[in-house]
């Protein structure tokens, strides 16, 4: 129906044609590096918040964002509903698994590392769909998930009572990363830290990743999904997704906040040290199919990240 | 208590946290002497099987034969004694009335979960050609396999108890299964909600031992009146179809036409029903006879000569002097002598001679259609003739049951290994998708086959007769059809 897409997709236009966005149709490369870094992308607005090593307790500084958590708040009732609005990542979620698996598997260690007793940390666990799963897998030693919205996070508690198996491997902590304690030593970090459809929902992911970095385990894994930001994946999750076929909750999507697969590899390997064996995998959403894994679509879509702590020498 | 535990596998959670007060929740129609029993914890488990028939034993050597699944807490609730299955035991020439057509699939899946080696395979019979005719116009399809594939198996008749009483022996094998014996269920709820622990969504069958079970997924193998689909509320359609199923283990004068190397199965369909003559070893051969009520109690009321005779009527004679021995209450042997006399047709196109019918072996059951709406609900999933119950023209009922089985199993098994609740909606979803579809073209395709065939007259029957002639004439097409009948065919959807 052309009237009602019309306004929509001007919408949309109206909203991207902002200084810093040029228009959404135009390959790839000539899209501008996200502000990937807080120091850079405020420096005009406020230069004198605190440097991300810094975990004073007392800091001001957070990396959430007070819109995000009130639109996750707004959709935490729903959370669970498997035909509700989250229904997409419900579907998404066995993948995420399957790449953990496969990155884990990659290793060519000699012994080769633990498989039992897994330790994980999920960032901005959501509702829990990612986090429950991780708790029943009989590898799984605990979990461990947090997440600012509190409304969110009493849903995701109120959840997982319904599951007793759950009872003794997942704890929920309603915290932002920056005010849960850094393992104390790195061997008592997690094995697994996960941030899955987070860091397109925060301001400043240099920073934001900073933060989660120490509770990696040497030869623990830090694993994300994202979606790259493309005029594709403009048309497919901000668009189609929420304007058209509105199978995501309109205002999920900040097209301008999603980062691509290089701008991660760039943080990671070459701005930090101590990272090692990056892994992707596209992944493309078929309505009627689910999600299936499409080699090269992490260039233009959603997308799995991994990249590994480089193991202590012994 | 009728319960016995296969294994002394260790209960995996600490029970005595469990939610106290499920305890009190019972069913208004339990009696208040039974609260009193039951004011312990309900236990729970991650699948509860109602029914022990082949679906549910199939189902459960499944789970505990892949070590995906093998870490589940699973139980059986049977209400008959499967003491009985287990020590069923008959002597060589002696066999069960009630058979099945297992087709090379389901028998490949019972390999897989290790199940058929522990069948008495010396009573299992393959078969490797069908005939199938007409009684109207003796239109014929002849299902040969061609020569690359000549002595290929079409599908394996099997007691149904040698194949229940050989599950059995598997789970014995596996152990692991918690098994409620002659164990009635007394109703089944929804536990209640605790501090720790909220349970309103997990179904609580009631025994009326007074034990309950909670269960993160409810199978119901419970059969066409399934108590567990009622309780999902999920509906089931369909139709009767006013006929009953005679079966009946038959003695014929040798081992068949192709002798024990290429056994044919036989099936000519009759304006009152199909009638089949399956293979069993030796010279026996099982009998599935779609016929009316009248028909199906003039059938079991008969001396045994008068019903050899009638069966071999059914074969031989056209359908008016068919229809003719059944106003006779007896001296059906006399007459078909008589009437065979006047009657041409050729004799190694039909079944050998009946000579004679194993005592106690004639009995009858109506037929019908069914379907149910869904085969899932929030921790529930129907399997077998809980979900379908179809017309046995193609004989397909317990194979379409293990195709369920096998289909739920996989789901299961997708869920443990990443993590998902196996009980929910969602994580039932493939196991919905996979089997509603082809179980409901196959259901409607035996009742279409059965509507057609029932006409005697009209204009069907030329048209129906030229259809089967066309098949027969096609080469490819034939093969199409019995690779479908042997279920090994190219998948539909």
């Amino acid at each position: 129906m052309p009237p009602r897409i019309k306004p929509a997709l001007l919408r949309q236009l109206r909203y991207l044609h902002l200084p810093s966005s040029p228009s959404p149709v135009r390959c790839t490369s000539s899209f501008p590096s996200r502000s990937f870094s807080a120091t850079t992308a405020s420096a005009s607005a406020s230069a004198s918040h605190s440097s991300p090593n810094s975990t004073s307790p007392n800091s001001t500084f957070t990396t959430v964002s007070p819109d995000e958590v009130s639109h996750f708040n707004a959709l935490a009732s729903s959370w669970w509903d498997p035909q509700g609005p989250s229904r997409i990542l419900h579907l998404m979620n066995p993948l995420r698994h399957d790449f953990i698996r496969s990155c884990r598997s990659s290793v060519l260690d000699v012994p080769p590392p633990p498989s039992n007793n897994l330790k994980y940390l999920d960032i901005g666990c959501g509702g829990g769909i990612f986090a429950e799963s991780a708790a029943r897998l009989p590898t799984t030693a605990s979990v461990t998930a947090i997440d600012p919205s509190p409304e969110v996070l009493s849903v995701a508690k109120a959840h997982a009572k319904r599951d007793p198996a759950l009872r003794s491997k997942l704890t929920y902590l309603n915290t932002p990363i920056e005010n849960l304690p850094v393992p104390s030593t790195p061997q008592d970090g997690y094995d697994i830290v996960s941030i899955f459809e987070v860091i397109e929902h925060v301001p400043y992911p240099a920073d934001f990743l900073d933060r989660c970095a120490p509770f990696v385990k040497p030869g623990g894994w830090l694993v994300l999904s994202t979606i790259a930001r493309t005029w594709l994946s403009w048309v497919t999750t901000n668009l189609v997704a929420e304007d058209l076929l509105r199978i995501v909750p309109k205002g999920t999507h900040d097209w301008r906040k999603y980062i691509n697969e290089e701008e991660m590899k760039t943080y990671f390997l070459q701005k930090r040290a101590q990272w090692t064996e990056p892994r992707c995998m596209g992944v493309v959403y078929v309505p009627g199919l689910g999600w299936k894994e499409v080699p090269g679509s992490e260039k233009v879509g959603n997308y799995f990240f991994a990249v590994r702590k480089v193991p202590d020498t012994a | 208590m009728g319960s016995i535990v296969l294994s002394g596998r260790q209960l995996q959670r600490p029970l005595s946290s469990l939610c106290r007060s499920c305890s009190r929740r019972l069913l208004p129609r339990l009696s208040r002497s039974y609260a009193a029993v039951s004011s312990q914890q309900p236990d729970i488990y991650d699948v509860v099987c109602v029914g022990g028939g082949p679906a549910g034993l199939s189902l459960l050597t499944a789970l505990r034969s892949n070590p995906t699944t093998a870490g589940l807490r699973v139980a059986l609730v049977e209400a008959q004694d499967l003491e009985k299955v287990r020590s069923w035991k008959l002597p060589p020439d002696r066999f069960s009335n009630r058979c099945s057509s297992l087709t090379p699939a389901s028998a490949q899946f019972l390999d897989n979960v290790g199940a058929w080696a522990h069948l008495h395979r010396d009573r299992v019979q393959p078969y490797h050609e069908m005939q199938v005719w007409d009684g109207v116009t003796d239109a014929r399809i002849e299902f040969e396999w061609t020569p690359p594939a000549a002595g290929k198996t079409i599908a394996y008749m099997t007691e149904n108890l040698n194949l229940t009483s050989g599950l059995l022996r598997r789970i014995d094998e596996l152990g692991g299964v918690t098994v409620f014996n002659s164990a009635r269920v007394a109703g089944i709820s929804f536990g209640e909600e605790t501090e720790d622990l909220d349970l309103r969504e997990w179904p609580v069958v009631h025994l009326a031992s007074g034990q309950r079970l909670a269960a993160r997924l409810l199978v119901g193998a419970d059969g066409a009146n399934s108590p567990v689909r009622a309780f999902a509320g999920i509906e089931s359609r369909g139709w009767d179809y006013e006929r009953h199923g005679v079966v009946a283990t038959l003695e014929l004068e040798g081992e068949g036409w192709g002798g024990d190397a290429m056994k044919i199965a036989y099936q000519r369909f009759l304006p009152t029903g199909p009638v089949a003559m399956l293979p069993l070893p030796g010279n026996l051969s099982t009998l599935v006879w779609s016929t009316t009520p009248a028909n199906a109690a003039l059938l079991k009321s008969l001396s045994p000569k008068d019903f050899v005779a009638l069966v071999n009527a059914a074969f031989r004679l056209r359908p008016v002097d068919l229809e003719y021995m059944h106003t006779i209450s007896s001296g059906q042997e006399e007459e078909l002598a008589w009437r065979l006399q006047h009657t041409q047709f050729n004799r190694r196109a039909i079944p050998q001679t009946v000579v004679g019918v194993q005592d106690g072996t004639i009995a009858s059951f109506p037929l019908k259609m069914r379907h149910a709406d869904t085969y899932i609900g929030e921790r529930v999933a129907l399997v077998g003739d809980a979900a379908h119950s179809i017309h046995p023209l193609a004989g397909q009922g317990l194979n379409q049951g293990q195709g369920d089985v096998e289909s739920l199993a996989r789901t299961i098994e997708f869920s443990v290994s990443h993590g998902q609740d196996l009980g929910t909606r969602m994580s039932l979803e493939s196991y919905n998708s996979e089997r509603y579809g082809p179980n409901h073209v196959l259901l409607g395709v035996c009742d279409k086959l059965h509507k057609i065939y029932s006409a005697g007259s009209g204009p069907l029957v030329p048209l129906r007769s030229l259809g089967l002639s066309a098949i027969n004439a096609l080469g490819p097409v034939k093969s199409f059809f019995m690779e479908q009948a042997a279920g090994n065919g190219i998948k539909l959807f």
